[in-house]
């Protein structure tokens, strides 16, 4: 059951990856021609171009051109960079740490702020607590991230000086990303805790679990944000790709080394082979982690078997 | 003298608003004596369900709890802590809800939860807890229970889960169960089934039962006592036998004549005409007065309950003297 339903997500991925691929493949030629920029500021012959044009397989028809890299993509050869002649595949692995690290650093910081907020939002509701909660969700929602890291190595880095503004060079060069990245996400995944606890609070297992003389934390922690868990964890799933396209724009304010600047750098450069990789690689991550939530509901609602449609 | 387990006097709760206090259940006074079961009736809305929760120290948001007392085997609950209602709760009084199909919460398993319970008032091992769970498990019947110990909620019938429901509130064999609506949710069959355990087991546990409940049939089946409540207030109280043959006040009447019977051949059941007010809204006078068939002048001023003979007592004009 468990094996066909696997199977099927896989199946599902391949098609989500052959329609990334075409997507990236058609919009980045939009982009212009890179052997124009390759040669920078000089004026080529016109057999120079030619002659570099068809070394980077340019020359050939469109549909010739995505076969072939549907073809790398199918043996794990994403081609080689146009400007450093390095392969994708090794440039990919070399920046996929920071990322992932990146990524799991800013949804921890999610939710840490994300669950105590929600929870105390949620069974102090309109308080001034539940209040605050609410105001600071919104601020969350409503900051755009770039500013916020530029706000946050303006007043920790450069002021304070207490941490690095920029880099990747150990532990304390993860905080600043992690939190900016984390902030912004937690004022929506905050929202989401406090109206999953209200909705569970309002059960009659509630009810039940109280008059059984427990204590009120045991009722809240265990009863209700169990079940409200369940909403949160897809909600988790589907940010994930909101948190990755934010790496993207957080890799760029802070110098990080990861596969968001990665892209930039070779989308401005025309870099098509990387370009095609990076992005392909991010679209599979995504289906991964999808699959990884869809599989974790089953050990949060016994009532739900992977497979067996919800 | 029958010794009482528990005591309500005059007990008084609403929401406020403002300065106004607006009382939904209006000076409630009502004694439960040890081994009995006491019913208490009415239409929804009338304050039952929230009497039975201030008995538990479970009212909803908003309701406070305005005036009058409840003394639970001789302890004043009146502004006592979290902590004193945590030990009454599932030690002294026990409940179990009209819906069991969403009165276990589906994600754990069964033998968790009434291991959780039991745990919370004695201190035992948990395989001891276990073994207990399981033994309460047996006694309401239920097959396989070691299995369903295991189970989840949603693997089970909802006789079953009501089955597990009072195995659950019994397991800290609690003097006083209250239970709101058994059976209104399970087929009849089921619904026999399971009023027939809770009389055996009160037998055998000498346990008190306040049975909250529309259906006059089951009072008739289970109750030694009867209250009848009618916006917020008693308005009639006697002993079962008293209450079908003799019924007194004009509401209870109703609810009576109501009942289709087997040897009549009716075209319509006789229902009572208008609805109960709201609570901001009340009558001065009688509050049932509005739909009252048999309203008198006298009816303006508002009538004490008060007794009419050593079964009963009722709260009507028609039955006072003065």
């Amino acid at each position: 059951m468990l094996l066909s339903y696997i199977v099927k997500r896989i199946f599902h991925a391949i098609l989500v990856v052959i329609v990334i691929s075409l997507i990236v493949f058609f919009s980045i030629r939009l982009t212009g021609d890179p052997v124009a920029i390759m040669f920078g500021a000089g004026e080529p012959s016109q057999e120079a171009i030619d002659q570099l044009t068809a070394e980077l397989g340019l020359d050939q028809p469109l549909h010739i051109q995505y076969g072939l890299f549907m073809k790398g993509l199918l043996t794990f050869d994403l081609g080689e960079s146009f400007r450093s002649g390095i392969p994708v595949m090794t440039l990919i692995a070399e920046r996929v740490w920071p990322t992932m690290l990146l990524a799991f650093g800013g949804m921890v910081v999610a939710l840490l702020i994300a669950f105590p907020v929600g929870i105390i939002s949620a069974i102090k509701r309109d308080t001034f607590l539940d209040f605050g909660g609410r105001v600071f969700s919104l601020i969350g929602i409503s900051f755009p991230n770039f500013w916020l890291g530029i706000m946050l190595i303006l007043i920790f880095a450069v002021n304070l000086q207490w941490l690095p503004a920029s880099g990747f060079e150990g532990f304390k060069y993860l905080i600043l990303p992690s939190i900016t990245l984390g902030l912004i996400l937690s004022g929506v995944l905050a929202r989401l805790v406090r109206s999953s606890m209200l909705e569970v609070l309002n059960q009659q297992y509630i009810r039940t679990a109280e008059s059984k003389g427990i204590s009120k934390w045991v009722v809240i922690l265990k009863h209700a944000f169990r079940n409200a868990l369940l909403p949160t964890t897809t909600f988790i799933g589907l940010q994930f790709g909101a948190l990755l396209g934010g790496t993207v724009i957080i890799e760029q304010v802070f110098a990080w080394p990861g596969i968001g600047r990665l892209i930039i750098d070779a989308i401005n450069q025309r870099d098509y082979p990387v370009v095609q990789g990076g992005v392909v690689f991010l679209a599979l991550v995504m289906v991964v982690v999808n699959l990884i939530v869809d599989l974790s509901y089953s050990l949060i609602d016994p009532r739900i078997k992977a497979g067996k449609g919800k | 003298m029958t010794e009482s387990v528990l005591q309500v006097k005059e007990l008084k709760l609403g929401i406020s608003n403002g300065k106004h206090k607006i009382p939904i259940v209006n000076g409630v006074s009502f004694n439960l004596n040890k081994g009995e079961t006491l019913g208490i009736v009415g239409e929804s809305g009338c304050g039952k369900s929230l009497t039975s929760l201030a008995l538990m120290g479970l009212l909803p948001p908003g309701i406070e709890w305005q005036d009058g007392d409840i003394k639970i085997t001789e302890q004043s609950m009146k502004g006592v802590s979290h902590r004193v209602w945590r030990s009454v709760r599932g030690q002294k009084v026990a409940m179990i809800f009209q819906e069991p199909m969403s009165s276990l919460n589906p994600v754990f398993t069964i033998g968790n939860q009434i291991v959780e319970m039991i745990q919370s008032h004695n201190k035992m091992p948990k395989e001891e807890a276990k073994q207990h769970a399981i033994h309460m498990l047996k006694t309401l019947g239920i097959p396989r229970a070691e299995a369903v110990f295991n189970e989840y909620p949603h693997q089970l019938s909802g006789g079953m889960r009501q089955r597990v429901m009072i195995a659950m509130a019994l397991s800290c064999n609690p003097d006083i169960l209250i239970a709101d609506e058994p059976t209104t949710a399970l087929d009849v069959t089921i619904q026999a089934q399971i009023l027939e355990l809770m009389k055996d087991l009160q037998q055998k546990m000498d346990m008190s039962i306040i049975l909250i409940t529309h259906d006059l049939g089951v009072v008739a089946e289970m109750c030694d006592r009867v209250i009848v409540m009618y916006a917020g207030e008693i308005v009639e109280q006697s002993t079962v036998v008293e209450l079908f043959d003799n019924p007194k006040h004009p509401y209870t009447k109703g609810l009576l004549a109501s009942l289709p019977k087997i040897e009549e051949r009716k075209e319509y059941l006789s229902s009572i005409k208008g609805v109960v007010p709201t609570a901001g809204n009340m009558p001065g006078g009688c509050r049932f007065a509005p739909r009252c068939t048999a309203r008198h002048e006298k009816c303006d001023v508002k009538p004490v309950l008060r007794n009419y003979n050593d079964q009963s007592m009722v709260q009507c004009w028609l039955y006072s003297d003065n």
